[in-house]
């Protein structure tokens, strides 16, 4: 297999060129995605290879072409819709929950809205408490919609196709410091089926589960507990919603011990979910009460002294971790 | 009047007859408990939607608010499918999962009942248009005056005027965004004229209670559209006969203004037209009111026998295959 060493935006990139190359009904827009290339440069070059039909910058009015995008959806078309960060979704949030979400339901199947939303969540370097937001819980909450937040450029690439071909609409969580990161992924196409999580590293002490940036930070703690001796599995759930809980349980049946982390915040989060489930499924494997680390109860404070400390830490995973096996 | 011809007129009055009696006898299905919910009537706005698919056809796309009942029966939803629906039962439009605000069919992509929101929706079915390069067909946005002072509204004419999108916006104007007089809620009058120039793009003010002004506005803008591929904005001039919703008893309009309203009932004003050009008489009138009230009588009776959708299949359909 031959392989090509690229960033996340470029695997976004191609995953995008390549599904505008399939289907003449997919078009890409958002603010900047056209003449700027993209704020984060996930779009470069596409609206010289497409047209500014299909590539498409729109005046800053999240509602209104959000709004648009899913009018489109609706109509034959298949958008994917950049937000320049999810934080400007809360803009468009009318037209996401009124509409994005319960069109298909509530016609009855007479329309669906095949649609993606994608662009960067959670924290950046000091961007403040108004840039800063992890959207999953928020939208997690409502039905009607597949929530996909990939850790590295493999998946976001193979993750990204399978959005843009799934026909119901598909919020595409990206991170922002991430976007430069590197990895060998094929140069060949090829998707990964949504719903699916993955076990990306194998323990049988406890189990940390968590996705997207947070896998960095997993995986260093994960490092440091081996060095006393304790192998952590860490599964990266890739999609958050569906939840693959088939996985998580077999994982925590194996470990009996699990630590959640998420980059959001604590109450009504995805892991307080998530921690439910596996009480539902694990109750009688457990030998420890689950732990979670996450985003403490403060907006996103601006110094970086106080910003690293309020999201989730290898020090904090580490103690976490600690807590559940000793 | 001799262009339409007599059996389109007639079949238009028909049209508005069977919207007549759908609301009134929809209102007392809710007033049995048989329907639930929100009800919003459109008695007293039929001349502008009649008048509007009138003229252009049912192929374009057409999109509404909650007082979406009247634009569902015009573009081919059955008032069997209609009452059904009210009552919640499963041969509704949605199967009862949409109710009295959300009817849809196939050119029509609701029935949506946030104020404003469907705006930007209609304005992506016109982006669709233009984007697969159909130059025969528009989209039509129907909204009341209240909508104009949400975002999603000028959003979407910026939008339209920018790209040039196929969209005609219609703003039906009754005066009331619930027990909201329009000169408190909108800081201009007429509106579509001021907003039309804010945008760049032309409007129209037409009476709408009279169908026949109706029927002849639509005819033009839409040849109007599909040659500039412009965005339009009109304003009809109407009054609904009803509160707001049904739990709206009205108290903000006096009976003189109510019934000063009532006199240019839009349905009378066409029968009189009927009568005067000889196409009508009474009596026919009468016969065709009392056929529209027994097709609507003859749905109530289908959606009282029909089944409750089946709790089994509540999950069902949340996502499309």
């Amino acid at each position: 297999m031959e392989l090509q060493n690229i960033e996340i935006r470029e695997a976004l990139r191609q995953a995008i060129d390549e599904e505008m190359t399939h289907d003449p009904r997919v078009l890409i827009m958002g603010e900047e995605v056209a003449q700027y290339n993209g704020a984060y440069k996930v779009t470069k070059g596409l609206l010289d290879k497409w047209g500014p039909m299909r590539v498409v910058d729109t005046p800053i009015s999240e509602n209104g072409f959000v709004g648009l995008a899913i009018g489109a959806a609706l109509t034959g078309l298949r958008p994917i819709v950049e937000f320049m960060s999810w934080n400007f979704s809360f803009v468009a949030a009318d037209q996401l929950i009124s509409n994005a979400s319960k069109i298909y339901y509530m016609s009855a199947g007479r329309f669906h809205v095949p649609i993606v939303f994608r662009g960067c969540n959670g924290s950046a370097a000091q961007v403040s408490c108004q840039h800063s937001h992890c959207v999953e819980a928020m939208y997690g909450n409502l039905p009607g919609w597949v929530i996909i937040s990939p850790s590295n450029a493999y998946d976001a690439k193979g993750l990204l196709k399978s959005a843009i071909r799934f026909n119901n609409p598909v919020l595409f969580l990206e991170n922002e410091p991430e976007y430069g990161d590197k990895m060998d992924i094929p140069t060949d196409e090829y998707t990964i089926p949504i719903g699916k999580a993955k076990v990306i590293r194998e323990g049988r002490h406890a189990t940390l589960i968590s996705y997207s940036r947070m896998i960095k930070f997993c995986l260093l703690a994960a490092k440091e507990l081996a060095k006393k001796g304790f192998e952590i599995e860490i599964i990266d759930l890739r999609t958050i919603k569906p939840l693959d809980i088939a996985t998580v349980a077999a994982s925590v049946r194996k470990t009996h011990r699990a630590v959640l982390v998420e980059e959001g915040h604590l109450f009504a989060g995805i892991s307080a979910e998530m921690g439910f489930q596996i009480m539902e499924h694990c109750f009688d494997s457990l030998d420890a009460p689950l732990v979670r680390v996450c985003q403490r109860e403060t907006p996103m404070p601006y110094s970086k002294v106080l910003e690293c400390q309020t999201i989730p830490n290898p020090e904090r995973i580490i103690a976490a971790l600690e807590t559940v096996l000793l | 009047m001799e262009e339409i011809g007599k059996p389109t007129l007639l079949m238009q009055l028909n049209q508005m007859l069977l919207i007549r009696n759908l609301e009134i006898r929809g209102e007392a299905a809710y007033q049995q408990g048989k329907v639930g919910g929100f009800y919003h009537s459109y008695i007293g706005q039929e001349a502008i939607q009649v008048g509007c698919v009138a003229a252009v056809g049912v192929q374009h796309w057409f999109t509404t608010t909650y007082r979406c009942h009247a634009l569902a029966l015009l573009l081919g939803v059955t008032p069997n499918e209609i009452m059904a629906e009210l009552y919640g039962k499963a041969t509704g439009n949605a199967k009862g999962r949409g109710g009295s605000m959300h009817l849809f069919a196939d050119r029509m992509l609701g029935g949506l009942a946030i104020v404003g929101g469907h705006i930007p929706i209609a304005t992506g079915a016109a982006f669709s248009i233009k984007y697969l390069k159909r130059k025969d067909i528009a989209s039509f946005c129907f909204l009341g005056e209240g909508a104009v002072a949400q975002g999603a509204f000028h959003e979407s004419l910026n939008m339209a005027a920018l790209w040039s999108l196929p969209c005609i916006y219609v703003i039906e104007n009754n005066h009331w965004g619930m027990g909201t007089a329009v000169e408190r809620a909108i800081a201009v009058s007429p509106i579509a004229e001021h907003l039309a120039n804010s945008y760049g793009i032309k409007s129209y003010s037409v009476d709408g209670m009279d169908f026949f002004a109706c029927y002849a506005l639509f005819k033009e803008v839409l040849n109007e559209v599909l040659r500039t591929s412009q965005p339009l904005l009109i304003e009809a001039v109407t009054e609904r006969f009803r509160g707001h919703s049904i739990s709206d008893p009205g108290l903000y309009r006096s009976k003189e203004e109510l019934q000063k309203a009532m006199e240019r009932d839009p349905v009378l004003l066409m029968k009189a037209a009927l009568i005067e050009n000889k196409m009508l008489s009474e009596e026919e009138f009468e016969e065709m009111d009392r056929k529209q009230r027994e097709i609507v009588l003859a749905a109530m009776k289908f959606a009282d026998e029909s089944p409750w959708p089946d709790p089994v299949a509540l999950e069902e359909g949340v996502f499309a295959p």
